[in-house]
């Protein structure tokens, strides 16, 4: 009720002033598109950094999270690409998948067709085995990957998407080959892993933290170990120095105004100190790591430059 | 385990708890009674206001719905002969000849007691068995997943209808449109003619409410000014007291039933409709008199009712223990969990007990209330529907629709392709090609086709691997049953007959 209050009292003190000074943005509410349903990963997150991102863009900013799901999140940011440039209209943002489904598909968006506002989380990939395989390290793995190639059946999700890119990288890294078994999606990967009825599998960190004495987790694709599960080690410290992940963030139109576009940075950058939103974070199994503006825009186009080599080579439609 | 059950039952019982449980069954009913507005997308809408809501309010909202929109569904599949959600065709088969002989308003009390039943059933499997019930789940690998669908698509050939011909040509229509969208191992594109809105494939509520609601309407519409009572307008319907007694005579049907729905629940990505199919095949077969099947006997409708509910709190099972949804319902409702933090997967039982088994609680005492509120909304205000004007029921049912297929996704292109399919539901019943075999092949032959290049993935392109073990061999056995079992039964009939004649 306060909050209702709160906004019919500044949308009233908004109009007095309208004919005399020039309104400061947000002088209304921001539309947020999510590129899938309700109550999918992306959704959550969303919805979970609305409130937050309210609170630090002030003045009663409010936030409309709106869902427009269809064809792997490419309807909703297409949406975005095309929205009025004016910060009233931002949305969610996947990586790699978003810069991969312009070279498997025709997309009517590139690169160059975003603002870069803020990368949110980082969803490291983890390699994991059934327990009856008895792979339970990297290097019994890679040495059965020699001794077979082609032998060790891999579950992940969809082609295109992090969990392939992180096998392309495995392959190359230690010239060994292995049999992908895309499933719809993480959870069917890893219920056919746990069944056995594939040896190894792909999935996120998040995917698995519930799942760990259920499965040999054999290390995460990160710098340094993850405090979702810091008893498993990364690649690295196992002498393969894999890095990758699954992204999501924020991302607006091209060309924003600089001082909406400034607004909405410092809003995101503040995000990163925040304990509040980092605990509401984990709760929904979200890894946060908080990229914004350039840093974000270089991610983008690094990852991007990675997947049109794997395409190039080997494309995998 | 069983402590923390009854230690998480007296926040169920909060009177806050309760109230959201009772208005979501209510809201259930009605969302599952409108044709085109299903349980996955009453959910869906709902999931966005529960991060302010307290967890088991949200949850028993969530819980009410399921179980309402699953009986719901049967109220136009038996008044109109328009399934109200896709688990409740098979509920078309006999409860619509009974509401034309006059007892629509008997159907749907044995409509509303087998749903409480198959409820009531599988929320107690679910509060007992969820553990054990997901290591069955983890047997099922894309192999036997894909002997799963033959089985299911073998044991309904009957649905084919009197014309063989004709119903495996409306079988073929169902699994082109499955075809429809990105593949599932590479994602090329498949007849999407470089529309978005179709790389994802036809959602199942666009075809069933293009095909089954419309021409219905249609015929509706034809003779609008017919204002003389025929049979089928009155509902004949006595107090539940009096025609519950006549019921209990299904208790076979029911227990299998419920067992069938709790089977195909934990088996990820069939659902409610494939539940509802096989227990109404099963129990047509074991039935003293198959011949007054189809032209309403009271049990078709217990078998399939009682099925799609049980498939409810069962789909849950894989849902919360391994963090795969065994209907679009669940996969929604897991979102639900995790907006409040409930994680799926073996730790949420010793995480959150309270919660979990609170949300468990709701699905038993969701299903018990239905025979309460479904009861009587059934007999008193639903049956009031058939005294409208006919032009004013049909604009009311075409409006419903249109509101419905477009909130799917929020976009007129879905609402455009269910008016086509509409157009070809109109063409197909003024043909005589039966329709049910559209919806199965479209359902099945989805599933059997992914769950089939997975297999021969694993197998590295090696068709063995489809039987490599006791579970798909087994599946296999029953599969050549279905089919062979019933030529051999006539030839033998025939045979005793020759002989008895000689």
């Amino acid at each position: 009720m306060q909050k209702i209050f709160k906004t019919i009292a500044l949308a009233s003190a908004f109009l007095t002033m309208a004919g005399t000074a020039f309104a400061q943005y947000p002088e209304k509410p921001i539309k947020v598109i999510v590129g899938y349903s309700a109550g999918g990963g992306t959704d959550v997150m969303a919805r979970t950094v609305a409130p937050f991102l309210e609170k630090y863009l002030g003045d009663g900013a409010s936030i409309v999270v709106k869902n427009m799901p269809g064809a792997s999140g490419q309807i909703g940011v297409t949406e975005v690409a095309n929205a009025d440039k004016d910060g009233y209209t931002l949305g969610t943002y996947n990586l790699p998948g978003m810069m991969a489904r312009t070279l498997d598909r025709k997309a009517d968006y590139d690169a160059s067709s975003f603002s870069y506002l803020a990368n949110v989380v980082n969803d490291p990939n983890v390699i994991v085995t059934s327990k009856s395989s008895g792979l339970d390290t990297v290097e019994k793995l890679l040495a059965e990957a020699k001794a077979n190639p082609g032998a060790i059946t891999v579950g992940m999700s969809s082609l295109g998407g992090d969990d392939h890119f992180l096998l392309r990288k495995l392959q190359q890294m230690t010239e060994t080959e292995f049999t992908i078994v895309p499933f719809r999606g993480s959870a069917p990967a890893r219920t056919a892993l746990m069944g056995g009825h594939v040896a190894m599998g792909i999935l996120n960190i998040s995917e698995v933290s519930a799942f760990k004495d259920e499965i040999n987790v054999l290390g995460v694709a990160l710098e340094d170990r993850s405090e979702f599960a810091p008893n498993v080690p990364t690649f690295k410290e196992q002498g393969v120095d894999l890095i990758n992940g699954s992204m999501r963030g924020f991302v607006a139109p091209a060309d924003l105004p600089d001082d909406v576009r400034d607004t909405l940075l410092a809003a995101f950058e503040k995000l990163k100190t925040d304990k509040e939103f980092a605990a509401a974070m984990k709760a929904t199994a979200n890894p946060v790591q908080v990229v914004t503006g350039d840093a974000f825009e270089k991610l983008n186009a690094d990852l991007l430059d990675f997947a049109k080599s794997v395409w190039e080579e080997s494309p995998w439609r | 385990m069983y402590s923390d059950l009854i230690q998480s039952l007296p926040n169920v019982i909060a009177w806050a708890n309760i109230a959201a449980l009772v208005i979501g069954v209510l809201a259930g009913i009605v969302v599952g009674a409108m044709p085109g507005l299903s349980a996955t997308m009453a959910i869906s809408v709902l999931v966005p206001f529960t991060f302010g809501l307290e967890p088991l309010v949200a949850l028993g909202l969530m819980a009410g719905i399921y179980n309402g929109a699953m009986y719901g569904g049967a109220i136009p599949a038996v008044l109109l002969r328009i399934p109200g959600t896709p688990a409740a065709v098979a509920t078309t088969f006999d409860g619509y000849p009974m509401a034309q002989q006059g007892k629509g308003g008997y159907a749907l009390q044995v409509a509303v007691v087998s749903s409480a039943f198959g409820g009531m059933a599988s929320a107690i499997a679910l509060m007992l068995l969820a553990p054990p019930l997901s290591r069955v789940t983890l047997l099922f690998g894309p192999a036997e997943v894909f002997w799963v669908a033959v089985f299911g698509l073998c044991s309904i050939i009957f649905l084919l209808g009197g014309n063989v011909t004709k119903g495996l040509i409306s079988a073929c229509f169902g699994v082109f449109v499955s075809v429809v969208g990105s593949d599932p191992i590479f994602g090329n594109d498949r007849y999407t003619f470089g529309q978005l809105e179709l790389l994802d494939g036809i959602h199942i509520v666009i075809l069933l409410v293009g095909l089954y609601a419309l021409p219905p309407v249609i015929d509706l519409l034809e003779s609008p000014l017919k204002t003389e009572n025929s049979a089928g307008d009155r509902l004949g319907t006595e107090p539940i007291w009096r025609t519950f007694p006549q019921m209990l005579r299904f208790w076979k049907t029911w227990i299998r039933s419920a067992l069938i729905g709790i089977w195909i629940g934990i088996l990820p990505g069939a659902g409610g409709s494939m539940a509802a199919f096989m227990s109404y095949n099963e129990a047509r077969r074991s039935s003293k008199t198959p011949e007054t099947w189809g032209n309403g006997e009271p049990e078709g409708v217990a078998a399939s009712e009682t099925a799609n509910n049980a498939d409810t709190a069962a789909a849950l099972i894989p849902a919360l223990t391994l963090g795969i949804p065994g209907t679009a319902v669940a996969a929604i409702m897991l979102g639900g969990l995790l907006i409040h933090g409930l994680q799926p997967g073996p730790m949420l039982f010793r995480n959150n007990p309270d919660i979990v088994f609170g949300f468990m609680w709701q699905f038993l005492f969701g299903a018990i209330l239905l025979v309460f509120l479904g009861g009587s909304l059934a007999t008193n205000s639903f049956a009031k529907l058939l005294k409208l004007p006919r032009p004013l029921l049909g604009s009311v049912i075409i409006i419903l629709m249109l509101i419905g297929v477009y909130s799917i996704h929020g976009r007129m292109f879905d609402v455009y392709l269910m008016l086509g399919f509409g157009a070809i539901g109109y063409v197909m019943d003024k043909l005589r090609f039966p329709l049910p075999p559209v919806v199965l092949g479209l359902i099945l032959g989805g599933f059997a086709e992914e769950n089939l290049r997975l297999a021969l993935r694993i197998g590295r392109g090696n068709w063995m691997v489809l039987f490599q073990n006791v579970t798909s061999l087994i599946l296999v056995a029953l599969t050549v049953a279905v089919v062979v079992g019933p030529m051999v039964k006539h030839r033998l009939i025939d045979k005793k007959k020759a002989e008895s004649k000689g």
